[in-house]
């Protein structure tokens, strides 16, 4: 299992903080996302997925 | 109300045949649409218009201004605006009738580039790099105080007389304000560069009342001029101070270079948020369980209403492109500086992603709208629009939680096809009682406050 955010693509829209904030952190720099957890419980897991699909970039990446 | 209102008039007319066009490993039809974003159709019933064109095709050709694709789909929008090397930003004032005109159909202003806006990778990156650190979601917390302090200083000035212009004397004037704290103007400017910022993106190239608009520039670009060099001499924190001492490509920037950077933050940081405001602010008088629901709403509903905002009435229309090769992308031929226009708030409407995608739901989830551009270019000031969204509306509908709008003065911006404003919107609501100091006081105390700021990191 692996959550990551491709920083390739993402823009920094910041929506996945606002949906789920327990798992995504946003860089003070320039705003964009990242993955500040290692391991996921079962609903850090949903929020992940949540994110992922809110992401107008598509940047977030789970790995099964 | 925005829903309504349209009829046979808002079909589109398609005009088969024109040349063929790959699509997959289909060889198809180059569609041909009728297609006008500065027209009043669109004004009126664009949305409409613009779902059949896409049920037809999500690229289509236009022959008005020159001849240009239509993107009209998410799918591709968000294809197209993730390759920069083949869909070019770039506007080269140097050579106005060459092929890169930059992100506007028609290019209205040949001569002024819409700072890094206007330019690709690398360069466009190293701009916003100097930015970023200015309108990262941590660097624009430290400006709430002021959003919501200049609300209600303005609602001061009007409260008693039970009526107001919303877009004048509200939004029009904190969005104006902020930008010119962030970027370390005198405040009280706010009105030199107010009028033009507006003018001269809802003024047609035709009309009667652009040289007076174009006039109102060149007071600005002035100012501008002035402000710059003053800034070379003294040091204050703000945007124009980064630019100063920043370097792009390893050479310090010319007044010129800040100049369009400047003219980039005034547009985008005065008319976006005004334009979302007005219109959110209209929805809500429209829809008063809503904006009940709304006001007594927690962090979470502000949050998927104002991306359902963004998404319904999405402030900047769209943008256009440069093809730099000929090339094929998701299925579709292009040719070498080809000009294509993508939408952002048609895509915005499409059904594919968004589930009764013509009314607002503001609790709607997932939203991965385009609101803020996609790619490269994404709205470097989205944290502060946000930010700047709640606090107005928050404070305007604990001042003010019932109001109605006045039709008969209210005046949308006579071409929406670059940002989908307001004019005027005046307004009634029961009179009330001013809970402290109006605008002109205000301005000097946030000065001082700014100012004694300044002195302390000199």
């Amino acid at each position: 299992m692996r959550v990551y955010v491709d920083e390739d693509v993402c823009q920094g829209h910041t929506l996945c903080f606002m949906t789920a904030p327990e798992v995504f952190g946003l860089r003070d720099e320039d705003g964009h996302g990242f993955v500040k957890l290692t391991d996921f419980t079962p609903a850090q897991l949903d929020d992940a997925r949540r994110a992922q699909l809110t992401c107008p970039e598509q940047a977030i990446v789970i790995e099964e | 109300m925005w829903e309504a209102g349209f009829g046979e008039e808002a079909s589109a007319t398609f005009v088969a045949g024109y040349t063929s066009q790959t699509k997959g490993d289909t060889v198809g039809e180059k569609i041909v649409v009728e297609f006008d974003q500065h027209s009043k159709e669109y004004t009126e019933h664009g949305m409409q218009i613009a779902a059949e064109i896409r049920s037809k095709c999500p690229v289509t050709w236009v022959e008005n201004y020159g001849g240009h694709w239509l993107v009209t789909a998410l799918d591709e929008a968000s294809a197209f605006y993730k390759r920069p090397d083949l869909f070019s930003a770039v506007k080269d004032v140097t050579d106005p009738e060459g092929p890169w005109q930059g992100i506007q159909i028609p290019n209205s202003s040949p001569f002024v580039q819409s700072g890094f806006l206007e330019m690709d990778p690398p360069n466009q990156l190293e701009y916003r790099r100097i930015l970023n650190a200015h309108l990262s979601p941590a660097a624009v917390i430290k400006w709430e105080p002021l959003i919501r302090e200049f609300t209600n200083a303005c609602i001061n000035d009007v409260i008693a007389d039970g009526r107001a212009d919303f877009v004048e004397e509200i939004v029009n004037i904190v969005p104006a304000i902020l930008t010119l704290a962030m970027i370390g103007l005198p405040l009280k400017d706010w009105e030199v560069y107010c009028e033009p910022a507006h003018a001269g993106i809802y003024t047609p190239p035709e009309s009667p009342d652009r040289p007076r608009v174009d006039q109102m520039s060149m007071d600005m670009m002035a100012n501008l001029v002035g402000a710059i060099a003053a800034a070379r001499e003294s040091s204050r924190p703000g945007m124009l101070q980064a630019l100063i001492e920043a370097e792009v490509g390893g050479q310090a920037l010319t007044d010129t270079d800040i100049m369009f950077v400047l003219f980039l933050v005034v547009g985008g940081g005065f008319d976006t948020t005004t334009a979302l405001t007005s219109n959110a602010w209209r929805w809500l008088a429209e829809n008063p369980s809503e904006r009940t629901r709304l006001a007594g709403g927690d962090s979470g509903l502000w949050d998927t209403a104002t991306e359902e905002f963004l998404r319904f009435f999405t402030p900047a229309q769209g943008d256009a492109r440069t093809v730099t090769q000929d090339c094929e992308v998701a299925g579709y031929e292009f040719k070498q500086y080809d000009r294509i226009l993508i939408s952002f708030a048609i895509p915005n409407r499409d059904p594919k992603y968004f589930e009764d995608p013509d009314t607002i739901h503001l609790d709607r989830f997932p939203n991965r709208h385009a609101a803020f551009g996609l790619g490269n270019h994404r709205c470097i000031g989205s944290n502060l629009a946000r930010m700047q969204f709640k606090g107005i509306m928050q404070e305007c509908l604990k001042r003010i939680p019932e109001y109605e709008i006045d039709y008969d003065g209210l005046e949308r911006y006579e071409t929406i096809g670059v940002i989908n404003g307001n004019k005027t919107m005046p307004f009634t609501f029961p009179a009330g009682a001013p809970t402290g100091p109006g605008l002109e006081e205000t301005i000097v105390k946030w000065q001082k406050i700014l100012d004694d700021e300044a002195a302390a990191t000199a």
